[in-house]
């Protein structure tokens, strides 16, 4: 059994949520153990409201010629960031954005806001739910349909492009079926159209041969029947659970423990919670080797950092317009695979981005020079640290809350020098002159180290 | 081995980019921008330089270079064949999609080399495979987590990443490192999409001397840290570049012309970097492809001759070749919505001032397919990487070899082939053989005039491991031959020091 600890805590709160702010991190420890912070974690919640009326306006031309879609988008944009940041212990929001970029779909081909906001609810509502059943659920929700190209396939002369992904990206991952199950499995998923909001099935447009054979079986397949002998296959699971413990643990799976993980979906006919409940109560992933080894993703840098420094009404258009910087906006993962994660997250440009993103927050001023709303207030939240008049502690107590790593003690001190510049710490008080820029000074210099970067 | 970078490599990374100066966090953004001199800047080395245009998507190769005179082509596609009349006709009854009339042109000028039916054995359609199968040069079913652009450059810059050269070793217009860039001792590339934002954002970063802890986490810190050093290191070099050179001609306004304009001005204001890599989407091509694919194409081509005017203005044309490539082609006949599916074999082009011209190869055979209904490929795509390694890059034939673990015969794509020697140099090394090694190396180099020789293997730490020569050495040729059968395994480096050159070679001992 993990062991219940300032470590184990932050590790779990870092990996389920984005960022967490003093507050909560106090409110997870009051709660006494681990199990009681995961039970919290994966407690179910009402759907939110939706972001706007909009959202049940069928999609005509109009929307895309005069920017209203693109409006919308943003404002869903908006909506989804505010959900993440208002998560508190609650790991649905985290399970989302892990489904959305799993069920890859780019709003440069879909178009239409509504369809996406069609989609993240759906997978809002399987986010602790049962895999399987929002497998066949997406597979005929409008926006994959459009996405990838089942909407109008024949069976006669099918799409292939759906088919494939399901196999390869989406169940079982590649090397595990033929080219021929992929045209088949494009067959069995054919006849279906967008049509207004909704979708229809035409059999008049589905294959019309009696059977198909799909993996050595031989049957008159339709989209659920071909999707429960998806999960029939070994490899679904396992494909699966990899992908859950590249989010929650370490990008390099430990193979072993991902068998452990499928038996357990398995047995639990491929529910979530408590597959999720095993693998965040299991000892593997407290490992002290896996705390600090993951590169923050986009959201978790815009959105925790702003938690972190309890920012309450953070600059929405910084998130937006920090996010497509970053390499992550919500809606338009790169291609169907999604976004790969952890050092495709770093290049030169990217990182340098990552430090002006958090200046941004203390300065208020963006890279090109506009006004970040909601910036830092400087010395109320460095007054709300216990320590906030012993320069040594503080620093201690800032860098502790900041990075999962330990910080050498020679780094350290120059954070300290950072802080006092100038004064020693016997005079330190955050009511020195120009306390403020001297902490301004301090919490960028922690928020630019690369150690911010991992959690 | 473990591919942290410890204390005392990390230290010698940081003492160059800082210009020797202790680091603190408070000290290093002065000296962040500490750039190299105005004089370094200002030669232009006659290197030759590549630039790689990725199509990303797939591109349907049979609607790019058509084999519109054959009927079994126009049966297949129905209603997105490109018909005879309407395409540009170029030799040996192919043509070309009617949108590239600025890859026309060139053509007729003698300026593209087009390769016909580049693919690979066992071809993978999944997006995500095949273009990792193209970045890294790998057989189908192997698969390598380097580029072999890479590789190419493992080779080029012996001592990275204890010591980044003056110039970037590779540039990636863009936001996320290529695979091609990358290799087991970091990524080669630095990555960006304005030079001059690049520089200003830059100029916050910090990074230290601390050693990254030797923990998983550590190894994840080491790879930020490298990144953050590089950027310091070459922020200021490419924007100074990027300010000194300058577009004669203009480009068309699309992503793709903005970033080669981008390439030609760093090119002309002397970086000496030698590849290029730059990108342009959306090639996969599912449904009602015809628009939509004629607006790519047309992107392409606009962009691939305006940069060549370009380079014929400012006079770098000599050195400067572009390649395409696509994950892969498409199939034969087109499917129910009007686009195509997946595919297998497709053409290639290169152009530039050096290529021979013409088509290479034989038309698509369209009788011949593969059981899914795709076309067999005529050349393995490691047959154009190891042209372009020889005969544009110059890279000796054991090395170009190496990269690809064989050897592949060159097709005749350049006008005559460069060959590589250490010219002008007094000494020369030769690659150190067999490589990797388990016991024993034999190692061979060259005095080519009487002079002290210090000839040394390091570890990546910098550590001296043994001291091969150390003694003045008459003019000839010397072979020697070293056992490594106890040292650990990992990456060494044969360092020969003469009078006024030196000479690196990478070691891998397993």
């Amino acid at each position: 059994m993990p062991v219940f600890s300032t470590i184990s805590v932050k590790h779990l709160l870092n990996r389920a949520l984005f960022g967490y702010s003093k507050r909560d991190f106090a409110m997870a420890t009051q709660m006494g153990s681990l199990q009681a912070i995961v039970s919290s974690l994966l407690d179910d919640k009402p759907l939110p409201s939706a972001p706007n009326l909009w959202v049940n306006t069928v999609p005509a031309q109009i929307q895309l010629d005069n920017g209203s879609a693109s409006a919308w988008y943003k404002e869903m944009t908006n909506w989804w960031n505010q959900l993440m940041f208002k998560e508190e212990l609650n790991i649905r929001e985290k399970m989302v954005l892990f489904l959305h970029n799993h069920f890859s779909n780019e709003r440069d081909k879909v178009n239409y806001p509504q369809y996406m906001y069609k989609q993240n609810q759906l997978i809002r509502k399987y986010a602790l739910g049962n895999f399987k059943q929002l497998v066949k659920e997406i597979s005929i929700d409008p926006s994959m349909l459009i996405y990838l190209d089942g909407n109008n396939s024949r069976g006669t002369s099918p799409n292939e492009n759906y088919g494939r992904e399901l196999l390869e990206l989406f169940t079982m991952g590649i090397g595990n079926y033929t080219e021929n199950d992929i045209k088949q499995a494009a067959k069995a998923l054919s006849g279906y159209q967008v049509k207004g909001l909704d979708v229809i099935f035409d059999s008049t447009r589905w294959y019309k041969e009696t059977s198909l054979s799909i993996f050595s079986k031989t049957a008159q397949f339709n989209v659920n029947t071909l999707i429960d002998w998806i999960f029939e296959q070994k490899a679904t699971a396992e494909f699966i659970c990899r992908k859950l413990y590249k989010e929650f643990v370490y990008y390099k799976p430990n193979e072993p423990f991902i068998q452990e993980m499928a038996t357990v979906f398995r047995k639990n006919n491929y529910e979530l919670k408590p597959l999720l409940e095993f693998l965040l109560l299991s000892n593997e992933f407290y490992k002290e080797a896996y705390i600090g080894s993951k590169i923050k993703n986009p959201q978790e840098l815009l959105i925790g950092t702003c938690k972190m420094l309890e920012i309450a009404t953070p600059d929405m258009n910084n998130w937006y317009d920090m996010a497509i910087i970053l390499q992550m906006q919500l809606f338009n993962p790169p291609n169907v695979a999604g976004w790969p994660g952890q050092r495709n997250w770093i290049s030169s440009t990217t990182y340098s981005f990552r430090g002006g993103y958090t200046d941004s927050l203390i300065t208020g001023k963006r890279y090109n020079g506009s006004n970040v709303t909601g910036k830092l207030s400087t010395l109320p939240y460095i007054r709300s640290f216990i320590n906030a008049e012993k320069a040594d502690l503080l620093v201690d107590d800032f860098c502790d809350l900041a990075i999962s790593l330990p910080i050498s003690v020679s780094k350290k001190e120059l954070l300290l020098q950072t802080l006092l510049s100038g004064t020693i710490v016997k005079n330190w008080s955050t009511y020195v002159q120009m306390a403020d820029t001297r902490v301004n000074a301090f919490i960028k210099a922690v928020l630019r180290i690369p150690e911010f970067q991992l959690i | 081995m473990k591919k942290t970078i410890n204390r005392k490599a990390f230290l010698q990374q940081m003492a160059l980019i800082s210009g020797g100066f202790g680091i603190g966090l408070g000290s290093i953004e002065g000296k962040a921008f500490s750039h190299i001199s105005q004089q370094a800047l200002n030669i232009v080395e006659e290197g030759n330089v590549l630039v790689i245009i990725q199509l990303g998507g797939g591109n349907d190769g049979l609607n790019t270079l058509i084999p519109a005179e054959d009927d079994l082509y126009q049966n297949a596609r129905p209603t997105i064949g490109i018909k005879k009349d309407a395409a540009l006709s170029l030799a040996n009854q192919m043509y070309l999609h009617p949108s590239m009339t600025g890859l026309k042109k060139l053509y007729d000028e003698g300026l593209v080399s087009m390769v016909q039916g580049v693919g690979y054995a066992n071809p993978n359609r999944s997006h995500f495979r095949a273009t990792d199968i193209w970045n890294s040069g790998s057989d189908a079913q192997i698969v390598l987590e380097e580029g072999w652009a890479g590789r190419y450059l493992k080779e080029k810059y012996p001592d990275f990443p204890i010591r980044l050269p003056n110039h970037p070793m590779a540039i990636q217009l863009g936001s996320v490192e290529s695979l091609l860039f990358q290799s087991k001792i970091g990524g080669f590339a630095t990555v960006f999409d304005d030079p001059n934002l690049f520089y200003q954002l830059v100029s916050g970063s910090k990074t230290d001397s601390d050693p990254p802890p030797a923990t998983l986490a550590g190894e994840e810190l080491a790879f930020l840290k490298q990144i953050a050093a590089a950027s310091i290191q070459y922020s200021g070099v490419i924007s100074d570049a990027a300010n000194k050179g300058k577009n004669i001609n203009t480009y068309p306004n699309t992503s793709l012309g903005k970033q080669l304009s981008i390439i030609a001005k760093l090119i002309a204001g002397g970086l000496k970097t030698p590849v290029y890599l730059a990108n342009i989407g959306g090639f996969d091509t599912h449904a009602n492809q015809l628009s939509t694919h004629t607006t790519l194409l047309k992107n392409l081509s606009d962009g691939i001759i305006n940069f060549q005017i370009d380079l014929q203005k400012l006079g770098l044309d000599q050195r400067v070749c572009i390649m395409t490539f696509s994950e892969f082609g498409r199939r034969v006949n087109q499917n129910g919505t009007a686009g195509t599916d997946h595919g297998t074999a497709a053409p290639m082009f290169f152009i530039g001032k050096n290529v021979k011209g013409g088509i290479i190869g034989a038309n698509p055979n369209l009788k011949l397919l593969d059981s899914s209904g795709d076309l067999r490929h005529q050349f393995d795509y490691r047959q154009t990487y190891a042209t372009v390694l020889r005969d544009h890059l110059g890279l000796s034939n054991t090395s170009t070899a190496a990269i690809f673990s064989n050897s592949y015969e060159r097709l005749p794509i350049f006008r005559q082939s460069i060959e590589n020697s250490a010219e002008g140099k007094t000494i020369d090394l030769v690659n150190p053989w067999p490589n990797p090694v388990r016991d024993q190396v034999f190692i061979q180099f060259t005095v080519r005039e009487s002079q002290p020789i210090y000839f040394a293997v390091y570890n990546l730490v910098g550590e001296t491991i043994a001291v091969l020569v150390n003694e003045t050495k008459q003019k000839g040729e010397y072979n020697l031959t070293l056992t490594v059968s106890n040292w650990a395994n990992g990456t060494y480096i044969l360092s020969l020091v003469g009078k006024k050159d030196r000479i690196s070679k990478r070691l891998e001992v397993f």
